[in-house]
């Protein structure tokens, strides 16, 4: 019995009790109401009691006979414990005998036959050998960058093309994606922001104070954000907050065949889906990235202060240190960062599998996907600095 | 439990969503061990109606008693022991996509049996079976079609032997001989293990296959405008909107 169920009541459980017979065939008398909540004990016993007996020789030639004449109800799970005793019955070359059954349970008794089907032979999968797996993962990564290739080729003509015929472009979508995308996420930019900036600070003034440097901490710090911090954490927030919807929303399209309704009334997915997110996304990383660039700027203007330095030194080591290319570079970098988490976010979208399941596999590979790219734009860009002084 | 009780009584139920009222004050009963089907235009309520009888909706007014117990005021345990009384098969079939059809059927047994695996996973199979599914038990939903995905639905409805099975639609989608299959299923079933059955369904074929009992709704009347025994509706009834809606005649013949 469980003791989940609901439906419990004691005066009917059912009972089934093994006896042995003088030619040593087996007896087992049913009794009870018989249902799914009530009847694992029974089946469990019953069917060890029954291995034990074939096991001992019983079985060959000999019946096993249920009587059910004491039962005062069955449901579809004591079908399946019968047949369970019969197959094991029968295997052994014996014989399995029902009596006194309800004639109404009759055509249900017939209904799974032949039995052995309920039976199926496990079948063990074969295991690949080291080499195809290798070969396998390594044909997924090919297909994989074709596959991000051939949607960074068609996201570039539709770009092209949105500009030539600007009407066209779904402004309506445009919006909603940048409002979504922007707007919605100051609040968390700005926190983030706010805690890099302090934290930032504080790191470097403790290492800069052992040589009396604390004042370059101001300038150093306002270069690292505006050059690389503001763009990268603001990327990185885009990345888990727009990528993971616009490919949740994509794939759950995806899901519902909508994405197949447009291809076949002869629209381009990636002109109607794609290029309204990716505009979105390039107007708002720059403009993210300068309010995060400013508060950042601003807590650890603050942090320094309780180190001593004033605003003013503050300020004037930052112009100092930081022009208009820094600025300018960051931002470019940011628009960079804002086309490819988006783009990531729409192709793991509409490379969608089916089911529930799939959807949430698309947010995480958007997610993955855009981080990883997003390291890779800043390492290429990083190089173009270094070799461009820009 | 007393013998008399009706598996369902359904009391001055009034459907709808919010402040949209769907359908008013409908009061109907539904035997132990009948095929109930519910039956109307596309929109009149009938798939609401549904919900609120097996309780995921809570109705604006009125009750709603399973066995002779109110499921619209029930509350925890209670609430729990009534939503065990019944299988649902929702129109889409609602699998859960990352389990095999086994996996579907044998979830809800997890959670309420002390069955061992073995046990769960042939108890399964014998669900999967009825509804003609056994070779695809280790097949994903989304492996399946449509019609397929149904019939598992109805399977896994079935898992726990309910007394009462909600089906919305079962035969919509599939073709005429595995909607013949499945009428011939229900009437075993209603026949052999006394499952009452509560239908969705628009198909007249199965519908007089099988119905014991229908009521008809209709979205003007915003209630009941017909019941009783399906074939004598057709031939007996003087609404004319049962009449067209028995024999299939379009819109613009009665307008």
């Amino acid at each position: 019995m469980s003791l989940s169920d609901p439906n419990f009541s004691p005066e009917i459980a059912p009972v089934a009790i093994w006896s042995q017979t003088d030619g040593s065939d087996a007896l087992v008398s049913l009794s009870g109401q018989v249902n799914v909540y009530s009847l694992a004990g029974v089946w469990t016993d019953i069917r060890q009691k029954q291995t034990t007996w074939l096991e001992q020789g019983g079985g060959k030639n000999q019946a096993l006979v249920f009587d059910a004449s004491k039962v005062s109800s069955l449901d579809g799970s004591a079908f399946a414990f019968l047949i369970d005793v019969k197959e094991s019955q029968q295997k052994a070359g014996g014989q399995f005998v029902i009596r006194g059954l309800d004639s109404k349970y009759e055509p249900l008794l017939h209904e799974f036959d032949p039995i052995s089907n309920l039976f199926p032979v496990p079948v063990s999968k074969p295991k690949l050998s080291f080499v195809v797996s290798v070969g396998i993962a390594s044909q997924n990564l090919l297909d994989d960058a074709r596959g991000l290739i051939t949607f960074a080729g068609h996201l570039a003509a539709d770009l092209v093309w949105s500009i030539l015929h600007i009407k066209q472009v779904r402004w309506g979508d445009f919006v909603n994606a940048a409002v979504e995308a922007g707007v919605a996420a100051l609040p968390i930019v700005g926190l983030v922001a706010f805690l890099i900036g302090v934290i930032l600070s504080f790191q470097a003034a403790i290492g800069m104070q052992q040589f009396g440097a604390v004042s370059f901490v101001g300038p150093l710090a306002a270069l690292g954000i505006v050059r690389e911090m503001g763009p990268l954490i603001t990327a990185i927030l885009l990345a888990g907050r727009s990528s993971a919807a616009f490919a949740a929303e994509i794939g759950t399209m995806t899901v519902n065949s909508e994405v197949d309704a447009l291809v076949t009334g002869g629209l381009s997915p990636i002109r109607f889906l794609v290029v309204p997110r990716v505009l979105a996304g390039i107007l708002v990383m720059p403009i993210l990235t300068l309010y995060a660039d400013i508060v950042s700027i601003l807590a650890s203007m603050f942090t320094m202060l309780a180190y001593g330095i004033p605003f003013i030194n503050f300020y004037n080591g930052m112009l100092a240190a930081v022009d208009l290319e820094d600025i300018c570079s960051g931002l470019i970098k940011a628009t960079l960062f804002g086309v490819v988490v988006s783009a990531m976010g729409c192709l793991r979208g509409m490379q969608t599998g089916t089911g529930a399941a799939a959807v949430g596999i698309s947010a995480t590979r958007a997610v993955v996907s855009s981080i990883v790219m997003i390291v890779l734009v800043d390492g290429m860009f990083a190089f173009i600095s270094y070799k461009t002084g820009f | 439990m007393d013998a008399i009780t009706n598996a369902i009584d359904v009391q001055n139920l009034t459907v709808g969503y919010g402040s949209t009222v769907l359908l008013e004050k409908l009061n109907f009963s539904v035997t132990q061990g009948e095929i109930f089907v519910i039956l109307g235009g596309s929109g009149c309520g009938k798939s609401s109606l549904l919900k609120n009888l097996f309780g995921l909706y809570e109705p604006i007014a009125g009750d709603v008693l399973i066995e002779g117990r109110n499921i619209t005021t029930a509350l925890g345990s209670e609430r729990q022991k009534i939503m065990t009384s019944f299988g649902v098969m929702y129109q889409q079939g609602a699998l859960f996509g990352s389990m095999n059809l086994l996996d579907n059927v044998t979830l809800f047994m997890e959670e309420y049996t002390d069955l061992t695996r073995g046990q769960m996973n042939l108890l399964a199979r014998c669900k999967l079976d009825l509804v003609g599914l056994l070779p695809y038990e280790s097949y994903m939903p989304s492996e399946i079609s449509g019609g397929m995905q149904k019939r598992a639905a109805i399977a896994r409805a079935m898992a726990l032997d309910p007394k009462i099975l909600f089906l919305d639609e079962p035969s919509a989608g599939l073709d005429p001989i595995t909607s013949a299959d499945l009428d011939s299923t229900i009437l075993d079933l209603s026949k052999n293990l006394g499952f009452t059955f509560v239908i969705v369904s628009h198909e007249l074929a199965s519908i007089y296959a099988i119905a014991d009992n229908v009521i008809m709704l209709d979205k003007g009347a915003k209630g009941i405008i017909a019941e009783g025994d399906p074939k004598a509706l057709r031939d007996t009834s003087k609404d004319p909107r049962v009449h067209q809606f028995f024999n299939r005649i379009m819109s613009k013949e009665v307008a």
